[in-house]
């Protein structure tokens, strides 16, 4: 990745953190669209899929969340990722006001080091806060998908009742259970990521 | 930071504007990718301030070890202050800017990646299988100055020219051609200082196949309004501070 540097790695890491979650967000229109359709088919199949009426609202429902939450997941990786920007910023000003302490008339720098200091403290603080809303975010929508999956397998079951539609829905049940993999696939690569990102 | 595929072939182009994040009276800046294949290309990375949401927005299609190749158009702080970064987040890349900017380029901070200096008659490269030519823009408005033409998108990016300034809400996409050249005019007097020059590069462009042409500042031109601002650009007196 990065050239030895923790607050490089973490700039590049809350980055395609914030890439994964903008595909996942992509992923979950594309489930919203087929619990949708699911519904439509649902209330064309009528009393032969009544069963699945509720199932399809869960779907549609879950879908809308996961837009939602992934939205605001991408926006706090996005603001983790200004962050250690900052704290890269900061480090280097750092490594700069050093070496220039390190020469015989500097130490009026020293008020400069220790407001630096301060700040580098300040947002290592907000970084921490920003990773723990991140985690558990995370862990929500993986959750959320988890359940979803399982759904899923109800709904391929109950599908099997519905006669001449029993294709088109198991086909719909197919097309969920891969969004919602896919999605957790998005959430488990970001969780890998986040992982790295302690101070 | 706006994010979307203008163009989808065998290879891609991106743009990336509008950052609502970026602190107010820095002035707002189209970055674009070219990806093919594995390898990719960014057109003016941008300053130092919106280098994180320029991360970010690329990294939401393709993963950083495909980012193999910069391109500077020439050498002012918008354009690649935030190659400092870049030299720390993709250190194999290579940096294609005018040779005459590298000493200057060099301030932003360049230790690993490579720098490809571009010889005043521009040339050609490659990313990935996608040839792209360097157009010479000299003094428009740098003294070294490149855009790049794809002959397979027919998308010539522009740099400076077509420029204009707008608000962080404004469409990426030109709507409505006059009531535009208010907004660019000011911008091409003030800071593209030569006639001459102007004339020579409308000379070179005009004998290329454009389908949308790509500034740095202000709206992508699509099909016949490429052709309205060659006009528009010709007719325009340039380089008013000294009149």
């Amino acid at each position: 990745m990065s050239v030895n540097n923790q607050s490089v790695d973490f700039a590049v890491i809350s980055a395609t953190v914030a890439g994964e979650l903008y595909r996942a967000g992509n992923v979950a229109k594309k489930l919203s669209l087929a619990a949708k359709n699911s519904r439509a088919v649902v209330l064309r199949a009528g009393s032969n899929a009544a069963g699945l009426k509720v199932i399809s609202d869960y779907f549609a429902e879950l879908a809308a969340n996961a837009i939602s939450l992934s939205g605001q997941v991408n926006a706090v990786a996005l603001s983790v990722s200004q962050m250690a920007v900052e704290r890269w910023h900061r480090e280097n000003l750092t490594k700069n006001l050093d070496r220039s302490q390190a020469i015989e008339y500097h130490s009026s720098l020293e008020f400069n080091v220790r407001q630096v200091a301060e700040q580098m403290g300040e947002i290592n603080g907000r970084f921490r806060k920003s990773i723990s809303k991140l985690k558990d975010q995370l862990d929500d929508i993986h959750n959320q998908m988890q359940a979803s999956s399982v759904v899923a397998v109800t709904f391929r079951l109950e599908a099997t009742q519905t006669g001449e539609f029993r294709p088109l829905l198991e086909d719909m049940a197919n097309n969920i259970e891969g969004y919602s993999a896919d999605i957790k696939n998005h959430i488990q690569r970001s969780q890998l990521q986040i992982a790295q990102l302690a101070l | 930071m706006e994010a979307q595929k203008i163009y989808n072939g065998n290879h891609q182009w991106y743009v990336f504007a509008r950052d609502s994040a970026k602190p107010e009276k820095i002035i707002d800046t189209n970055q674009y990718l070219v990806t093919s294949g594995n390898d990719s290309l960014i057109l003016d990375p941008g300053g130092i301030e919106i280098f994180s949401a320029m991360l970010s927005g690329v990294l939401k299609f393709i993963p950083i070890e495909n980012i193999t190749h910069l391109f500077a158009s020439h050498q002012d702080p918008d354009i690649i202050s935030s190659l400092g970064m870049w030299d720390q987040v993709v250190p194999n890349a290579k940096l294609h800017s005018p040779w005459l900017w590298e000493g200057f380029i060099r301030h932003f901070g360049m230790e690993n990646i490579e720098f490809c200096g571009i010889r005043d008659e521009g040339g050609e490269f490659m990313i990935g299988n996608t040839r792209l030519i360097f157009i010479p823009a000299h003094y428009l408005h740098s003294s070294a100055n490149f855009h790049i033409y794809d002959p397979v998108a027919k998308i010539l990016f522009s740099g400076d020219v077509g420029a204009a300034l707008e608000p962080p809400e404004a469409s990426i996409w030109m709507e409505d051609f006059d009531a535009h050249t208010e907004k660019m005019k000011f911008f091409h007097q003030r800071w593209m200082p030569s006639n001459e020059a102007k004339m020579h590069w409308l000379n070179r462009v005009r004998k290329l196949d454009i389908e949308m042409m790509l500034p740095q500042h202000g709206r992508i031109f699509r099909g016949e309004e490429v052709q309205q601002f060659f006009d528009w650009f010709e007719a325009l007196d340039v380089g008013i501070a000294v009149r």
